[in-house]
């Protein structure tokens, strides 16, 4: 298992954010800017250790990811966060999910939260 | 030949018994009038010599009759009837020999002028012929050497009693009718004046309510029970730019396959007709346009349904508002919730000193950006809250929360803000509630924190404590105390009111838009709890939140 994030978020500086979060909390992070890009990567690529998913993307929503990640046998041991601006869309998928994460997310929450996750052993 | 025998023996007078009587006497006369003349004829025919008698009889008869008529006709019913029967009695008397007359075949023919007495004049005449016969029979009897035939006398007066019973039954039967009739009548006129003020009552009434549909701006249609348009104002036709002939008479089926009627409307109204129901109100596209749909079934005094009124209001431009204020409010939740995520997280991210060490100086400074990041968002928060709630979208949700974790997290929230006013915030749970409660744990977070978030605002020193108690058996509730400046009495019932704070200007020293209070009214409502207030000014306020209590 790869201690590699996934970072699937359209707003650059909320990527940013996210990324030094993560990497913070001891990932090594991977960013894609938009649904399509997500969409051929999740298909193709390796198996991430947490994928953090905005449900408000370009071109291919959050949701259809999510389906995606959740159909496919390699994403079994992923831990998925998604973060989203509307608490109600949020509970919608909190069975679905590892966390659901409503904005406004905080850096020091998001860093804290990965680093708990992050395997022991490491 | 009937009306003209009916003209001939019917006499109008203002007196109904008169006219009757003069009408059977004309009758009886009509009768002896014929015999005379087939008398007459016969007596010719066979041998006018032998005959003479008959002939000269049968002549002064029609004469008679003649005469009596034009009495009858002219004069008076009751002199002609006394002068037939007096001529009647006096035939009868010498219509055969004494001897007949007084104990004979003769006796029977004097019961004729008694019983004609009693219908031609009072029915008491009955006895006075009943008496004359006797007296005549009695003369005649003395004449020949009898003595008076008393049981021919007893016999005449029988007679003039059951004459006497039977017509004085038949005139107290007429007149009782005419009673009747004349009652009849009085109820008829009666009947027919109401009918026709009720007609004239109903016309106005018509006139009335099509002036008021005519005026009003919604457009409205009336529909008999089996949707056929049998009414349709002005309002209704303009809305729908549709011209009456293509609304009246048609039915409703028929209409709303319009191609101009969006789809989902055609289903809505096909409903609304197929199962005959009264939808509280909904929304149907027609063209460009939104227009509400109202109905209502009209019932007779029966109870029984004889159709539907339905009213069509343009909506338009409300709906129009809506979906602005809904893309509004979807825009505020994303779009501007985004950018102060980032500057919220860049802050921290100095804060944490993420690219390396930073001054105390720097660091207070990213505090300060944060602070005021999280109020602004805090106030986006409350404005969207308050937008949903406004439209209805806000919904509660159910699932088990602890009771002792809402304090926690209002601990973990507020503590640092009091502690920064030098205020103590203290909280503690009764025994008796229990570990678990079924409700919505965020929204419950967002009364309390909003409850204490307005004590802290308003104390200035002292203390805020917070209670959760269980108040009864179904119930339980939160309170806030604070030691603050108080609210005066009568600004209490504009507390909850949205973007209000006692006094305009506190609204700058205070803080905040006046948006926390009426979101826990209305999140308390959207509960089905009750939220009360109970103030001192100077001394403190205390809020308590009352919740119908529910375990999972």
């Amino acid at each position: 298992m790869s201690e590699l994030a996934l970072i699937i978020e359209d707003d650059e500086d909320l990527a940013n954010i996210f990324s030094e979060a993560l990497r913070s909390g001891g990932f090594e992070v991977e960013h894609i800017a938009d649904g399509r890009l997500a969409q051929e990567r999740l298909k193709t690529g390796n198996a991430p250790f947490i994928v953090l998913l905005d449900m408000h993307l370009p071109y291919i929503s959050g949701a259809d990811l999510l389906t995606i990640i959740k159909g496919d046998e390699k994403f079994s041991k992923t831990m998925t966060l998604i973060t989203t601006a509307d608490a109600l869309m949020g509970n919608m998928y909190r069975d679905q999910v590892d966390f659901v994460l409503v904005k406004p997310i905080s850096f020091v929450q998001l860093r804290d939260l990965t680093r708990r996750l992050k395997p022991t052993s490491q | 030949m009937n009306n003209y025998f009916d003209r001939f023996i019917n006499i109008a007078t203002t007196d109904p018994d008169d006219s009757r009587r003069r009408s059977i006497l004309n009758i009886l006369l009509a009768g002896v009038g014929v015999i005379s003349i087939a008398g007459l004829i016969t007596a010719v025919i066979v041998n006018p010599r032998v005959n003479f008698t008959i002939i000269v009889i049968s002549l002064i008869s029609i004469g008679g009759v003649t005469i009596i008529y034009f009495i009858n006709l002219r004069w008076s019913g009751r002199t002609a009837s006394i002068i037939f029967l007096g001529l009647l009695t006096v035939i009868c008397a010498f219509s055969d020999t004494p001897l007949e007359v007084a104990a004979g075949r003769a006796l029977f023919v004097f019961t004729i002028p008694i019983i004609m007495a009693s219908i031609l004049l009072t029915p008491w005449s009955s006895f006075v012929f009943g008496v004359i016969s006797s007296i005549i029979i009695s003369v005649f009897a003395n004449s020949v050497g009898r003595i008076p035939n008393s049981p021919a006398i007893l016999g005449y007066m029988l007679v003039a009693l059951v004459s006497w019973l039977s017509s004085r039954s038949l005139e107290q039967a007429l007149k009782e009718l005419r009673v009747i009739n004349a009652n009849l009548d009085k109820i008829v006129v009666e009947r027919t004046q109401a009918l026709a003020e009720s007609l004239e009552r109903e016309r106005l009434e018509a006139g009335r309510n099509q002036a008021i549909l005519n005026s009003i701006a919604d457009g409205v249609i009336v529909f008999d029970k089996n949707w056929n348009a049998t009414m349709v104002n002005p309002a209704f036709r303009i809305m729908l730019d549709l011209p009456v002939n293509l609304i009246l008479g048609k039915n409703f089926r028929e209409f709303i396959e319009h191609p101009r009627l969006a789809a989902q409307g055609r289903n809505l109204l096909s409903a609304m007709i197929d199962h005959d129901t009264q939808p509280l109100g909904f929304r149907i596209e027609w063209g460009e346009k939104t227009l509400s749909v109202g109905a209502a079934q009209v019932y007779d005094s029966r109870g029984e349904n004889i159709g539907t009124v339905t009213v069509f209001r343009d909506f338009t431009r409300e709906a129009e508002v809506e979906r602005l204020k809904s893309t509004f409010v979807a825009i505020v939740s994303h779009e501007l919730r985004t950018p102060l995520n980032a500057i919220l997280g860049y802050a921290e991210m100095f804060k944490e000193s993420v690219y390396g060490p930073m001054t105390d100086k720097q660091i207070n400074m990213a505090a300060g950006i944060m602070k005021n990041t999280d109020q602004l968002l805090g106030l986006i928060s409350d404005l969207l809250d308050e937008a949903q709630m406004e439209a209805g979208q806000l919904t509660i949700t159910n699932a088990p929360l602890k009771p002792a974790e809402l304090l926690e997290t209002l601990h973990s929230l507020l503590d640092k803000i009091a502690s920064d006013k030098r205020l103590r915030l203290t909280s503690e749970i009764d025994d008796d509630l229990p570990d678990i409660l079924s409700g919505d744990a965020d929204r419950l977070q967002q009364i309390l924190t909003n409850l204490v978030n307005n004590s802290i605002k308003f104390t200035e020193h002292g203390e805020i404590c917070v209670r959760l108690r269980r108040t009864d058996d179904a119930k339980w509730g939160l309170e806030v105390e604070d030691t603050g400046r108080g609210i005066p009495e009568a600004d209490i019932p504009y507390i909850f009111e949205t973007f209000r704070q006692v006094e305009g200007s506190t609204t700058r020293v205070h803080g905040g838009v006046g948006l926390g209070l009426a979101i826990v009214k209305q999140l308390v409502n959207l509960m089905n709890g009750e939220v009360k207030v109970e103030s001192k000014v100077d001394v403190g306020t205390k809020f308590t939140v009352i919740l119908p209590l529910a375990v999972p």
